[in-house]
C-alpha cells in the first residue's frame, strides 16, 4: 500500500502545545512515530544560572502552565533541600490546599482540551466553567490567574486571605456535585467510549522502564504515587488513597487514563476539605506576612558542592529539580538547575504506543496522555 | 492516617543495597553511602553512588537486574571548567527503584497492588538513587550510554548531549531533540563559556539616552 | 497573438476575461457606478472584517491558556464573533502568544504567508512582545516583530482573558479608522496600538 509520512504539527488542534508529529501511515494504519520536540526551548536551565533563588520561581511557574502552582512548589522544594531549611506546618498545610487546587484545576483543562478531540465540544464548556471556579479560588491566594509565583524558600508568601476557608469549602463541594455531570455526559456517550476504550494500551512494566510516571501509570494498575513513596508536607497526616485503575492485562487505554484523573479530582477535593479543617491554627486565623508561622529564615547562598533535589508529584507525572549550588556571585546563583519533565519521557512513550492503530486515533491517544509541551521544551 | 512508607525500613533497604554495592565494585574506584534530603520534617533517605565512568554500564545492568531499580528519571550533565583537571565535567543520574510493578491479574483485569505502604520492606521498598559521574579533563566527554538497559534514559540522554555536550558510546541515534535540527555541530549552550543575551549589560535602563530614567535611579547599574 | 513557443489557439479564455473586464471597466467609469460600488463594497467589506475576526487556533505557551479561557464560558469571546479556525488559510487574524524561538521562526512566518490577506497579527503577552522573562535565552526571539508586522501589542504575563478582548476590540477600532487592506491605509505612518495606552 502507499506509505506516506504526514506532519502533524506544529499548528495542530490536536497536539495540545507546540510540537510535531510525524506519523507514518500505511494507508490509514499508523506503521511508525517520530516525535519533534523543542519549539518553545527557551533555555530556561541556562537563565537561571543567572538569577537569584527567589527570582527562579517565576520562571518555574511558566513551565508548565496548566498547572503553574505545582511546578514552583517542585523547585521550592528542591531549593529548600540545597538550602537545609525546614518549612512551619502552617505553611505546608497552605501550599498543599494550592497544590491540590491547582492539580483539580490542571486537570479539568486537560479534560476541557481532550473532549473535543475527541468530538465532544459541551465538556470543553463545562470544564472550562469548573476550572474558572478554581482559579478564582488561585487569584485569591496567589493574586494572579495563573503564575502566581506564590511560595517562598522556608514557607508562603502570604496567609489564606479571610474568608477563604468558607468560598473554598462552599466551592470544592459544589465541584464534588458537578463531577458527576461529567461523568453522566461521557460515560454514557457511546462515541466517547468507542473512542477511548481498547485504544491506545500501554502496559505497566514498559511504562516503568520507560520512565512513564504519575496518572498515565496508576491507569495501568501500578499503585505508585510519589506522595506515599518518598512522602513530603503534610500528605501523610491526611487520609487519601492514590487512585489506581484496574486495567485489562493488555495494557491501559485512554478509557482508563480519564478514569485515574477523574478520580485524582476527586481525592484532590477531599485532601482540601480535609486540609482546610485540619491546619495548625485554623483557617480563619489570619497571620501577617512574614510571620514565623508562615515562614522560616533561610540562607540566601549556597556553596559549592552543596546538591538538592526533590521528586513531586505533579499532575502529568513525576517532576524533579535537581540543584547544584555554587553559581556566580558567591552562591547567590545555582551553579546547575536541571528539571526533569515527565511529560519530556512520555510523549515518545505515547508516540510509540500510537504504532498500529489508525490516524484518527491519534488525537484520543496522544491527548490522553496529556501532554504539556512548556515543561518538556523548557 | 494517609500512608507513607516506614523510615527506618527505608533505610536498611538503602543499607541492603550499599552493601551489595561495595562488595561487588568497590575495588573498580566505586563509592556509596546513604544520604538524607535535608530540609523537611520528613525524614527521607537516599542512596548516593560515585561511580568512575569506566564502570558505568556495568554498574548500571547491576542496578538494574539485581537490586530492581527499573525506572531512569534523569540524567544531567554539568560542565565544571574550575574544576579540571580530575572532575571538569560529571554526570548525575536520577535512577529509582518503584518496585510497585507486574501487578497480579484475575481474569482479564488487572488488580492494583499494595493496600498498605508500611509494611513495605527489603527489595520491595521504593528508594531514590543519585549517582554521580565525574569525567576528568577532555575535550570530548562521553561515558557509556544505559539506553539498552532503561528506555527512559534515552531521551535524557539526548537532552544532555544536545544543551551539554557529553557524548554516550553506543548510543543509537542520537540526535538534536531540543534545540533546532540545524544548530552548528559543537554548539552546547549550557557549558560555562556561553554567555547570556546582555550578560555584560550594566545599564539599569536600556535606553542610551535616559528618557525613562527617575531622577532616583541616577548613577545606579544593574 | 499566441507568443512564442506557446502552442494554444490564439483566442482562448484568458483573453476573454480581460477583454471583457476591460470593457467593463470602461463603462463602469463612465457611468460613475464604480466609485460607487468601490465605496459600499469598501464599506461593506470593512464591516464584516471588523465585526468577525477569524483568529488561528495556534496555542504556543501560557497565553494560549488565557485564549482558551476567553473563548470559554465567562469571557465568550465569541459573542463578539471571534471564531477560531484550525487552517490558516481560512484566517484573517494571528493571534502570537508565546515566545518565538529559533525552531518556529520560520514556521510562523510560513502561517502568517499562508493567511490570506487582510491580515493582522496581534502579539499577546511580553513574550512575543520582547521575549518577555527569556529576553536573554540563546534561542528565543526577542519579540515576533522581528519577524512578522505586528498591529496590535497586549501586554500582560499572561494578560487576562478581558485584556484580550480589548485587544481585538483596539484591532476593530484601528481597522474601521484605517480600512481593511494595507493599500488602503491612508496614514502609512499608522503606529500599532498597545492596550492600555489611553
Amino acid at each position: 500500500m502507499a506509505e506516506m509520512w504526514i506532519s502533524m504539527g506544529p499548528q495542530h488542534p490536536m497536539t495540545h502545545g507546540l510540537w510535531t508529529l510525524k506519523v507514518k501511515i500505511d494507508g490509514e494504519t499508523i506503521v511508525d512515530t517520530i516525535p519533534d520536540l523543542g519549539y518553545i526551548h527557551r533555555g530556561v536551565e541556562k537563565i537561571c544560572e543567572s538569577r537569584d533563588f527567589t527570582q527562579i520561581t517565576p520562571y518555574c511557574d511558566r513551565l508548565c502552565y496548566a498547572s503553574a502552582n505545582t511546578w514552583s512548589h517542585s523547585y521550592i522544594y528542591a531549593a529548600e533541600n540545597l538550602l537545609e531549611v525546614e518549612v512551619p506546618e502552617r505553611a505546608e498545610y497552605i501550599r498543599l490546599i494550592a497544590v491540590e487546587i491547582q492539580r483539580i484545576a490542571s486537570h479539568l483543562m486537560w479534560l476541557g482540551a481532550y473532549c473535543p478531540d475527541i468530538g465532544n465540544l459541551t465538556a470543553f464548556v463545562y470544564c472550562l466553567r469548573e476550572r474558572e471556579m478554581m482559579l478564582d479560588l488561585l487569584q485569591e491566594l496567589g493574586g494572579s490567574r495563573m503564575h502566581y509565583n506564590f511560595p517562598r524558600i522556608g514557607g508562603v508568601k502570604r496567609d489564606l486571605p479571610h474568608g477563604f476557608a468558607m468560598r473554598c469549602r462552599a466551592k470544592v463541594k459544589l465541584f464534588l456535585q458537578r463531577i458527576h455531570e461529567y461523568e453522566a455526559l461521557l460515560d454514557e456517550s457511546t462515541i466517547f467510549l468507542i473512542r477511548t476504550q481498547g485504544v491506545g494500551y500501554a502496559k505497566p512494566e514498559e511504562m516503568v522502564n520507560h520512565g512513564v510516571t504519575g496518572p498515565n501509570l496508576r491507569a495501568g494498575g501500578v499503585n505508585y504515587d510519589v506522595r506515599w513513596a518518598h512522602p513530603y508536607s503534610v500528605y501523610d497526616e491526611l487520609d487519601w488513597t492514590p487512585s489506581v485503575e484496574r486495567s485489562s492485562v493488555k495494557g491501559a487505554d485512554c478509557y482508563d487514563r480519564y478514569r485515574v484523573r477523574l478520580d485524582e479530582m476527586k481525592t484532590s477535593a477531599e485532601l482540601i476539605l480535609q486540609a482546610l479543617d485540619g491546619i495548625p491554627g485554623g483557617a480563619e486565623t489570619f497571620h501577617e506576612s512574614g510571620d514565623p508561622a508562615l515562614i522560616a529564615k533561610a540562607p540566601a547562598r549556597a556553596s559549592d558542592g552543596q546538591t538538592g533535589f526533590h521528586h513531586f508529584e505533579d499532575p502529568r507525572g513525576e517532576s524533579m529539580f535537581y540543584l547544584a549550588g555554587g553559581g556566580d556571585e558567591r552562591g547567590k546563583n545555582p551553579y546547575r538547575v536541571s528539571i526533569r519533565s515527565p511529560m519530556f519521557i512520555t510523549i515518545p512513550y505515547a508516540a510509540k504506543c500510537m504504532i498500529g492503530y489508525k490516524i484518527a486515533d491519534v488525537p484520543a491517544i496522544m491527548g490522553s496522555f496529556d501532554p504539556c509541551i512548556g515543561e518538556t521544551d523548557r | 492516617m494517609g500512608m507513607k512508607v516506614n523510615h527506618e525500613k527505608q533505610v536498611a533497604a538503602a543499607n541492603d543495597v550499599i552493601t551489595a554495592l561495595e562488595a561487588e565494585f568497590s575495588g573498580e574506584g566505586l563509592s556509596c553511602e546513604v544520604r538524607m534530603h535535608a530540609g523537611g520534617k520528613h525524614q527521607r533517605s537516599y542512596v548516593y553512588i560515585d561511580c568512575p565512568p569506566s564502570i558505568w554500564a556495568i554498574v548500571a545492568e547491576t542496578l538494574s537486574e539485581v537490586h530492581a531499580v527499573d525506572h531512569c528519571s534523569m540524567i544531567t550533565g554539568i560542565h565544571w571548567p574550575e574544576k579540571s583537571p580530575e572532575m571538569e565535567w560529571q554526570v548525575v543520574v536520577h535512577l529509582m527503584r518503584m518496585s510497585v510493578r507486574n501487578p497480579p491479574s484475575n481474569e482479564g483485569i488487572v488488580m492494583p497492588i499494595i493496600s498498605d505502604a508500611s509494611i513495605l520492606q527489603g527489595s520491595d521498598m521504593p528508594l531514590e538513587f543519585e549517582v554521580s559521574i565525574a569525567i576528568p579533563e577532555t575535550r570530548n566527554p562521553s561515558i557509556p550510554s544505559v539506553q539498552h538497559v532503561w528506555v527512559g534514559a534515552d531521551w535524557n540522554e539526548k537532552e544532555t548531549w544536545d544543551l551539554v555536550g557529553i557524548d554516550f558510546e553506543g548510543h543509537n541515534e542520537m540526535r538534536r531533540v531540543l534545540q533546532p535540527h540545524e544548530t552548528p555541530a559543537g554548539f552546547h549552550p549550557l557549558q560555562k563559556q556561553h554567555k547570556l543575551r546582555y550578560h555584560e549589560f550594566n545599564e539599569m535602563y536600556d535606553d542610551a539616552q535616559g528618557f525613562a530614567r527617575k531622577s532616583e535611579d541616577i548613577g545606579k547599574v544593574k | 497573438m499566441a507568443d512564442d513557443g506557446q502552442n494554444y489557439s490564439i483566442f482562448n479564455s484568458r483573453l476573454l476575461v480581460d477583454v471583457v473586464g476591460d470593457v467593463t471597466d470602461e463603462a463602469l467609469k463612465a457611468s460613475r457606478l464604480k466609485e460607487i460600488i468601490g465605496v459600499i463594497g469598501g464599506r461593506l467589506f470593512n464591516w464584516a472584517s471588523r465585526k468577525s475576526f477569524f483568529p488561528l487556533h495556534l496555542g504556543i505557551k501560557c497565553c494560549a491558556l488565557e485564549m482558551a479561557a476567553a473563548g470559554g464560558p465567562r469571557f465568550d469571546a465569541q459573542r463578539f464573533g471571534l471564531f477560531f479556525r484550525s487552517s490558516p488559510r481560512q484566517c484573517d487574524v494571528l493571534l502570537v502568544n508565546g515566545p518565538i524561538s529559533k525552531k518556529f521562526a520560520d514556521p510562523i512566518v510560513r502561517l502568517w504567508e499562508q493567511m490570506p490577506e487582510p491580515k493582522w497579527c496581534i502579539a499577546m503577552g511580553e513574550c512575543a512582545i520582547s521575549g518577555g522573562p527569556y529576553f536573554q535565552s540563546y534561542n528565543v526571539l526577542e519579540g515576533v516583530d522581528t519577524v512578522i508586522p505586528v498591529d496590535v501589542y497586549i501586554p500582560g504575563c499572561p494578560p487576562r482573558p478581558e485584556a484580550l478582548i480589548d485587544g481585538f476590540d483596539l484591532l476593530r477600532q484601528r481597522i474601521l479608522l484605517n480600512g481593511v487592506s494595507p493599500a488602503m491605509v491612508a496614514d502609512d505612518t499608522a503606529s500599532p496600538v498597545v492596550v492600555g495606552d489611553d
